[in-house]
């Protein structure tokens, strides 16, 4: 049986707990449009219920370990493609295995969770990095971004340290949500960013400081621009201050 | 106005990229300021175009400099651009860099104005504006200019995460000559004096993993290894100046007169102050060019070997030598810098730091040289076929770490596994091991998966990465082998 899920962890969970109660899963799919109908499998709607979703985290903690809880959720943040059967089978495994599932670091159902999960990490990381913030109109600071994995939530508590004394927002462009944070405190919520947003007046000045500031780095004997989109992949450059023209 | 600053920062910037140290790892700190916290593993906030990463915000505080040494760019008798940021200045744009999320902090060198002390004290008016007045919490790096007064040096430390000196030169000799008014001694004192200081406050860790993967047959001291060095050493001849001393005696600890009133405000708070009250929490590094000097890559490994040891130094970094002065000492303006070379010494340097060897494993007297086609440790493993192939379910931590193709991520997979279960081929290839060079050393479950040659010149014409064609192209134009 296929099951169709609302894209939410809820709802993936809500079909982990229906491939052991109403019937073996075959495929775990998003019902957003992009399923197309399978001749061999029945479809099937599932709908997202908090008590089953809660029972499967439960046990998904209480048998594996909670490390391993926080391990699918990661990987269900990311595009890995079938990412909702790896993770049902790293589940089923894990239940046999118990917390010890970790170690299996080149079983053929744990290597590409870990490989996807890692994944997720770097492109946090590297976020922390590349996000880029202009400043607008009355100070608040503004970053737009269009990541490969759903990491928002991940780059919260980073940014909100750093920046606890400012008021700031970063765009997921791609989900049509942000990150809002103040004083430590952050949530993530829809958005869309219409047409109110003004710079500040000193914004421009800063960066062609910084344009200026980058191409003076490069060092010409040694150019190497192949290196550079290895570290910085053109994917990201829409919304690089210092690579735009 | 803004014209000048455009200029500053273009002509200041320039003159600081040949620089390479731009790491901001080390210092772990949450935001106790009001802006900005520190990351252990480092943040690179961009690349350039030559594919080395923007970090730090990395500019000489003046280009003005009194010495004239004969590589550099910044000498007093060559013909460039002159000037100086004011150090608010400096503050408020590193301010706004931050905000942005530019940069993870400020590397702030400088040449030498006037006279050491004078340039520190400069250095340190915009460090104690960042800290004491704005409350920057970021990562800071300070280049020590040799010869600084050790109150000075005290001082700046405290407000810095990481602290460096340059060596300049691979050797005594070559810094004579090449740079004359640098003195080996004024080097070597501050390097002295900040590894004492962070053993004082018990902040001294070894370098990489070289506590614990101590090669045998090394002897320099019982107990804790390259502690025991770093005592030794800095113990030697006896530097009167202690931290302790310095920072009691040290005037300038009110602050610079600009913004007193405002930053002593938040010194009195404890709180805040507890993390200044660290000396260079990030420890130290030194950078060395290579190929400017007549130095073979032994020695250059052999020195930073007892500077790792010795002073338990974070980082050597080495700077391919791009020609930017005519001399007679120097090497011609047409020289390319010798970047495959550069690469081949960090993979030695990695190989000290993470792997557990010693420098005259890596290269010895009759190879003073790192081989330019191989890497150093398959270099090593075809010297030393007698030790493979190694089986991956039996070996120790140690000796997977020196085949060739397996690094330190893949080692703790493989050693994780097999607490419960057997590693097999196909195992190794998932988690990591780069096996088009690791399979020619190992055996998995006993089975041998290289294809029949065992002896160093077949398995080395196997492991060499270029094809017949590129190889006479690269021959036929010298050192033009830029990857």
């Amino acid at each position: 049986m296929n099951y169709l899920y609302d894209d939410t962890f809820e709802g993936f969970l809500t079909c982990v707990w229906h491939h052991w109660r109403t019937g073996k899963a075959d495929g775990i799919f998003s019902n957003n449009g992009a399923y197309q109908l399978d001749l061999l499998h029945y479809a099937q709607t599932v709908e997202t219920d908090g008590r089953k979703a809660e029972a499967v985290a439960e046990a998904i903690m209480r048998k594996i370990s909670r490390w391993d809880a926080e391990r699918i959720y990661r990987v269900f943040l990311t595009d890995e493609p079938e990412k909702e059967m790896k993770l049902l089978s790293y589940i089923r495994l894990g239940f046999k295995e118990g917390p010890k599932i970790r170690l299996l670091h080149g079983h053929p159902v744990v290597a590409p969770v870990q490989k996807a999960e890692y994944r997720f990490g770097a492109e946090v990381h590297r976020l922390c990095g590349l996000v880029r913030f202009s400043e607008l109109d009355g100070g608040t600071l503004f970053a737009r971004i269009e990541p490969d994995n759903d990491v928002l939530a991940h780059l919260a508590p980073h940014f909100a340290d750093r920046f606890k004394s400012e008021p700031f927002l970063i765009h997921d462009a791609r989900r049509g949500k942000a990150l809002f944070a103040y004083e430590r405190r952050w949530e993530v919520a829809p958005f869309d960013e219409g047409a109110y947003l003004r710079f500040s007046g000193g914004e421009a000045q800063i960066r062609q400081l910084w344009k200026e500031y980058h191409a003076v780095m490069a060092t010409k004997e040694r150019l190497n621009p192949k290196l550079q989109r290895q570290f910085m992949p053109a994917r990201y450059h829409k919304y690089l201050t210092e690579m735009q023209p | 106005m803004e014209g000048v600053l455009f200029e500053k920062l273009s002509v200041l910037g320039e003159g600081a990229k040949y620089d390479v140290s731009c790491s901001s790892s080390g210092a772990d700190r949450s935001n106790i300021g009001r802006l900005g916290n520190a990351a252990c593993a480092g943040i690179c906030h961009s690349w350039t175009a030559d594919g080395r990463c923007v970090s730090l915000l990395k500019v000489l505080l003046s280009n003005d400099c009194a010495y004239d040494c004969k590589f550099c760019v910044n000498r007093r008798s060559a013909d460039v651009k002159r000037c100086t940021f004011e150090p608010r200045e400096l503050a408020d744009l590193t301010m706004e860099f931050y905000r942005r999320n530019y940069i993870e902090g400020l590397f702030l060198s400088s040449a030498v104005v006037g006279s050491p002390d004078r340039t520190v004290e400069l250095m340190y008016a915009c460090l104690w504006i960042l800290r004491e007045v704005y409350g920057f919490c970021g990562y800071i790096h300070a280049k020590v200019i040799p010869g600084v007064s050790p109150e000075l040096l005290t001082q700046i430390g405290l407000v810095s995460d990481r602290l460096s000196v340059n060596m300049e030169f691979p050797s005594e000799e070559s810094l004579s000559r090449l740079a004359p008014q640098k003195k080996p001694r004024s080097i070597f004192s501050p390097m002295r004096q900040i590894t004492q200081t962070q053993m004082e406050q018990k902040t001294l860790k070894a370098t990489g993993n070289m506590a614990r993967l101590r090669p045998a047959g090394l002897d320099c001291g019982a107990g804790d290894g390259c502690l025991a060095d770093a005592r030794e050493a800095v113990g030697e001849d006896g530097d009167p100046v202690g931290p302790r001393a310095a920072a009691s005696g040290g005037g300038l600890r009110a602050g610079p007169g600009e913004g007193a009133g405002q930053g002593a405000a938040i010194v009195r708070d404890r709180r805040r102050r507890a993390y200044r009250e660290r000396f260079a929490p990030a420890g130290q590094t030194t950078q060395m060019i290579v190929g400017a000097s007549p130095e073979t890559d032994l020695e250059i490994v052999t020195l930073s070997e007892a500077l790792y040891r010795r002073y338990s130094m974070k980082r050597v970094y080495f700077s391919a030598y791009i020609p930017v002065a005519e001399g007679p000492e120097l090497p011609s303006l047409l020289t390319p810098p010798p970047l495959r070379r550069e690469h081949r010494l960090y993979q030695a340097d990695w190989l000290m730091r993470f792997y557990g060897f010693r420098a005259d494993e890596i290269l010895t007297a009759d190879h003073p040289n790192l081989d330019v086609d191989l890497d150093p440790k398959v270099v090593w493993a075809l010297r030393n076929l007698d030790l493979f192939p190694v089986e991956v379910n039996r070996a120790s931590e140690e000796e997977l770490l020196r085949i060739p193709g397996v690094g330190n991520t893949s080692v703790y997979r493989i050693l994780r596994q097999r607490r419960i279960a057997p590693v097999g081929y196909d195992d190794l290839k998932k988690m990591g091991v780069v096996l088009k060079r690791a399979r020619f050393f190992l055996t998995a479950n006993g089975k041998y998966y290289g294809d029949g040659a065992w002896d160093p010149c077949s398995l080395r014409e196997k492991l060499s990465p270029v094809s017949p064609q590129i190889s006479l192209f690269e021959a036929a134009t010298g050192e033009l082998s830029v990857r």
